[in-house]
């Protein structure tokens, strides 16, 4: 029951106009908020070193949230035929984001922001896009960030 | 925008800065009405027999138009294909207006004019609520926005009479809606597209499909009323933004584009052709060099690259990115300031991959990459550039095979749902 009311106050939270508590550097419990958000059907999936919570939107695009054993997003990847709000799944990370694409070369088929504290990488074209936005000073020690995926 | 207005802009950006924005203009760019044949104006019979480089065969007809790589009117683009295309309002044939510095672009669909070159005034799409249809453009880096209006469409000597086509940062609709904000930067000026329009001739005729028609899908279209929030709406298919040769009425179930070939050190500009239908003419004819490989694409336009080793199954081949676009951590990469995502090898190296359709069929490319900031300060006024590569991270799992995929053959696009000799679309064969 507890469980449950944490998850409700999360996902009321997350429903709020800021949706702040979205996303990428916050609890695992946001990926409710982020699910709600979405519209989306989650399945959750246990890894050596994280977990990742797969959420499918109704569009078909595939918002794959990671989790580290210390219980936070450490990156998110989405794959489909529409790019997902990101500004709900990089959560407080977005307009360092969009900061960071607005100075990146005029090309609308690539996308490679790394900073220091925030790395994009993004591709693909219309009815296709793949992406993922990590936080590289948390991901866990011994994961590749080629399975960022 | 004058040629002088694009050459004093050109100008102010000095030296290094210039060649590197030339390349880093991205997929988007312009013509100018340099080359008669591309600016032929509104329709009629096509005869661009003429002005070829590079040994392509001369072709003619009403479904033939020219299209031609060149700097565009900053004078910074390179492998960009532009194309002419008037458009009416529906009904007229008066009420026109040609737009040059069309962009090809073979991985989207539909026209998209920028509304600051738009003179004509084009009806807007409304729901049966009488609400406006905006759409919220899906691009890499962010989203453009804009009304999705009818227009008639004019290429060469083809036409359609009322095709839904997206004015894209049309100032009547500022209220973009937060969902459609939070896919990044917007993208809804001629600067930032680097293009008065863009031709969307890939494989689809719509550019969502069925999705969009099912049900409201949030980041695509859109209803709008006076000041009131935009709400995501489901859309029927013949209203979607529409690839306009689906709509023509003849020589309608893809294109063909044919280019000639570029040497090592590039070129200074191309013509070749934008050719409408597949095997509906007899300069369109499926198979034409007796090779020809089919690979059909996803319902996503994609395909499988293998390249060293991995297999990339978002592949795809585009005539609207501007170079061979990958991933090799082998290869060096520029250092100069603007082309830190190109490779600047020491040596032009040569590369293999196999593009693997979802037809299961396989094709083997070559293809080279020489370094970005030699071809560059080598032919500071070349556009063209065979040699090209520019850099994918190491997460993606995308292969971009851009417009130097087309210089010296004709890479032919057919739409879903249509059938040719050689197959059944979506596909490209090349």
């Amino acid at each position: 029951m507890p469980r449950q009311f944490l998850t409700l106050l999360a996902l009321l939270a997350c429903l709020g106009p800021g949706m702040a508590c979205a996303g990428l550097g916050e609890p695992e419990s946001s990926v409710q908020g982020d699910v709600a958000k979405f519209q989306g059907v989650v399945n959750t999936t246990e890894h050596l070193t994280y977990r990742t919570h797969e959420i499918e939107l109704p569009s078909g695009t595939v918002l794959r949230e990671f989790v580290a054993p210390g219980g936070a997003v450490f990156a998110v990847a989405w794959r489909g035929p529409i790019i997902p709000n990101l500004r709900q799944a990089l959560g407080k990370y977005f307009d360092s984001y969009v900061a960071a694409a607005k100075v990146s070369p005029v090309n609308h088929r690539r996308l490679d922001i790394n900073q220091l504290d925030l790395v994009v990488h993004a591709a693909g074209h219309m009815r296709s896009f793949s992406g993922v936005a990590y936080l590289p000073q948390s991901v866990p020690s011994g994961v590749s960030v080629g399975e960022l995926r | 925008m004058s040629a002088v207005d694009m050459h004093a802009a050109a100008k102010s950006e000095a030296g290094m800065s210039t060649a590197s924005r030339r390349v880093a203009r991205g997929l988007f760019g312009m013509i100018l009405c340099m080359l008669a044949i591309s600016c032929g104006g509104s329709g009629g019979a096509d005869d661009s027999g003429s002005g070829t480089t590079g040994g392509t065969t001369t072709l003619s007809g009403s479904n033939v138009v020219a299209a031609v790589v060149n700097a565009g009117p900053s004078n910074n683009s390179v492998n960009t294909l532009f194309v002419s295309v008037t458009v009416c309002v529906p009904g007229s044939t008066t009420n026109c207006q040609t737009i040059d510095n069309v962009e090809v672009d073979t991985a989207s669909y539909g026209l998209r004019i920028l509304s600051s070159v738009l003179t004509l005034s084009l009806p807007v799409q409304t729901m049966s609520s009488g609400a406006s249809l905006v759409e919220c453009t899906n691009f890499v880096q962010g989203y453009s926005w804009g009304p999705v209006a009818l227009a008639g469409v004019q290429i060469g000597g083809e036409s359609a009479g009322s095709v839904p086509v997206q004015i894209i940062g049309d100032p009547n609709f500022t209220n973009v809606p937060d969902d459609c904000t939070g896919l990044g930067t917007a993208v809804n000026t001629v600067a930032e597209f680097g293009a008065n329009a863009i031709l969307g001739v890939g494989p689809f005729a719509q550019d969502c499909g069925s999705g969009c028609a099912a049900a409201a899908v949030p980041t695509t279209y859109y209803t709008c009323s006076g000041t009131n929030a935009c709400v995501a709406t489901a859309v029927p298919l013949a209203m979607q933004v529409q690839n306009p040769v689906s709509a023509f009425a003849t020589d309608n179930n893809g294109v063909i584009v044919q280019l000639p070939s570029v040497p090592a050190e590039g070129s200074a500009t191309l013509s070749g052709y934008l050719v409408f239908g597949i095997d509906t003419q007899s300069n369109n004819a499926s198979n034409a060099n007796g090779t020809e490989t089919v690979l059909t694409v996803d319902d996503q336009d994609d395909l499988t690259v293998t390249f060293n080793g991995q297999s990339l199954p978002q592949s795809f081949i585009d005539s609207g990115t501007n170079g061979i676009y990958f991933n090799d951590s082998s290869l060096t990469v520029c250092t100069a300031s603007g082309l830190t995502d190109f490779y600047c090898p020491s040596a032009t190296t040569s590369f293999n991959a196999t593009l693997t359709g979802a037809n299961g069929v396989t094709a083997s490319e070559q293809f080279s990459v020489a370094n970005t900031q030699d071809l560059l300060n080598n032919n500071p006024s070349f556009t063209a550039f065979v040699n090209l590569g520019g850099t994918y991270p190491g997460t993606t799992t995308s292969f971009d095979f851009g417009l130097p995929f087309y210089y010296g053959r004709r890479v032919a696009t057919a739409i879903e749902g249509n059938t040719t000799t050689v197959g059944s679309g979506p596909y490209f064969a090349f």
